[in-house]
């Protein structure tokens, strides 16, 4: 508080001394000093104070402390909203990867699946394909067997005809059918010589 | 050549007595009109739109709003919300009526010391009432600082007294003698200018520019010393942890 106290004596002092000084200047004093002037700034002072006072306090600060709330309440629900909206893109975010994960697996499991039973069908069709091409090579070389004995017994017959002709032919009498067929039977089982 | 102290004379441009009392519209009236209309012009036309994104005069109605508004958050508290919005006039009424005394020509009634004692007045009085309307005789112990020895408080309680006192004293005559030096010192330099002529004017002119800027930081900061002074003082009546 002696703050305010040397403020009060020092103002005191300049008002004193300029007050003095111009009276001796004899200009009449400080226009400040003459008590006829105070009635009507007094009463003007109260009509603008008033005046202003009621301006500020009805429609000012009124209006002021509505625009700073309702700057202050959007601004807030605008950082709210921000928020819950950047909640929402990271439960999002959590979910897509969540799903991404889960239907790589699924994906790698299906592919597992698929190529195991792919892989067991060849398998059995190449069995299946395997045994029945073993069952007509079989049948084939049957055949094939069967005929050449055909073809060798026609041969065999041939053979003794010929020689039996030939015999004719250059003994002029018939052939002693026995020895021609053992000759003959020597012949093929010798490999023809 | 004109005294320094002409500046500051009432002219009454309008005579007038109503109820017997003298209540003629002079150039200090005038004055303190046109800081009413302008403060009302920005105040209330400025706002008049409301918007969230402010215009630039709806700024500066926020800004004076705000500055006096952290002002008495600061100092009084939620105790002086109430009190708010005789504050704000009191700092932009000072404020318009000491800027508006920079304008060549133009008439300072801040510059009178029954203006500003007369409201200075009506707040030591106001704060007064506040304090035993809310403390009631508890306001006393205001005059007893606490913790000291009983021998010194003989001496410290009229100290105190006399300081609660003087603060009217104190806190008008601050703003009177700063509008009343300020103004007066650019007259009597103006007149070194008009003296010195072309040849040496221009050092005094110089001067008169430089201190042109230093007076209207003090037109501020005397409004700002007012209303906080008024904030400290409603501080004390409201929560009285002196």
């Amino acid at each position: 508080m002696p703050k305010s106290v040397y403020g009060a004596l020092a103002g005191l002092a300049v008002l004193v001394a300029s007050g003095a000084v111009l009276a001796k200047e004899g200009s009449g004093g400080m226009p400040q000093l003459d008590p006829h002037s105070f009635a009507p700034q007094l009463v003007w002072l109260a009509v603008a104070f008033l005046a202003l006072y009621l301006v500020m306090s009805r429609l000012a600060v009124p209006a002021i402390s509505d625009t700073l709330d309702r700057r202050q309440a959007k601004i807030q629900g605008d950082l709210d909203a921000a928020e819950k909206a950047n909640a929402d893109t990271r439960g999002l975010v959590a979910a897509y990867d969540k799903k991404l994960a889960d239907t790589r697996e699924e994906a790698r499991k299906l592919m597992r699946e698929r190529a195991e039973a792919d892989s067991a069908a060849a398998t059995a069709r190449l069995t299946a394909l395997n045994d029945k091409l073993n069952a007509q090579i079989g049948e084939a070389e049957k055949r094939i067997a069967k005929q050449r004995d055909e073809v060798m017994a026609g041969l065999e017959q041939m053979a003794k005809d010929i020689g039996h002709e030939v015999y004719a032919k250059l003994s002029g009498q018939p052939a002693d059918q026995t020895a021609l067929a053992a000759k003959v039977a020597a012949a093929v089982k010798g490999g023809g010589r | 050549m004109h005294s320094p102290m002409e500046q500051f004379e009432i002219k009454r441009l309008l005579h007038l007595k109503i109820l017997g009392v003298d209540a003629s519209f002079t150039n200090s009236a005038t004055w303190m009109v046109i800081a009413v209309i302008l403060a009302t012009a920005v105040f209330v036309y400025g706002m008049r739109q409301r918007a969230l994104v402010p215009s630039r005069l709806q700024s500066v109605a926020e800004l004076g709003y705000e500055f006096v508004a952290g002002m008495v958050r600061d100092n009084v508290g939620d105790g002086g919300k109430k009190y708010f919005p005789f504050i704000l006039t009191l700092f932009i009424f000072i404020l318009f009526c000491n800027v508006l005394g920079m304008v060549p020509y133009s008439f300072t009634p801040t510059s009178h010391i029954v203006v500003t004692f007369a409201m200075a007045a009506f707040v030591f009085i106001g704060v007064t009432i506040i304090g035993f309307a809310k403390q009631g005789l508890h306001f006393l112990s205001l005059f007893v600082p606490k913790g000291v020895p009983f021998a010194l408080l003989l001496l410290l309680v009229p100290i105190e007294i006399i300081s609660y006192f003087i603060r009217p004293f104190s806190l008008s005559i601050r703003l009177f003698a700063n509008m009343l030096a300020g103004h007066t010192m650019l007259k009597v330099f103006g007149g070194f200018v008009v003296m010195l002529g072309v040849v040496g004017g221009w050092a005094p002119l110089a001067f008169i520019v430089v201190f042109t800027g230093l007076e209207l930081l003090i037109a501020f900061l005397q409004a700002y010393v007012f209303a906080i002074l008024t904030c400290l003082y409603l501080n004390d009546a409201v929560h009285l942890h002196h």
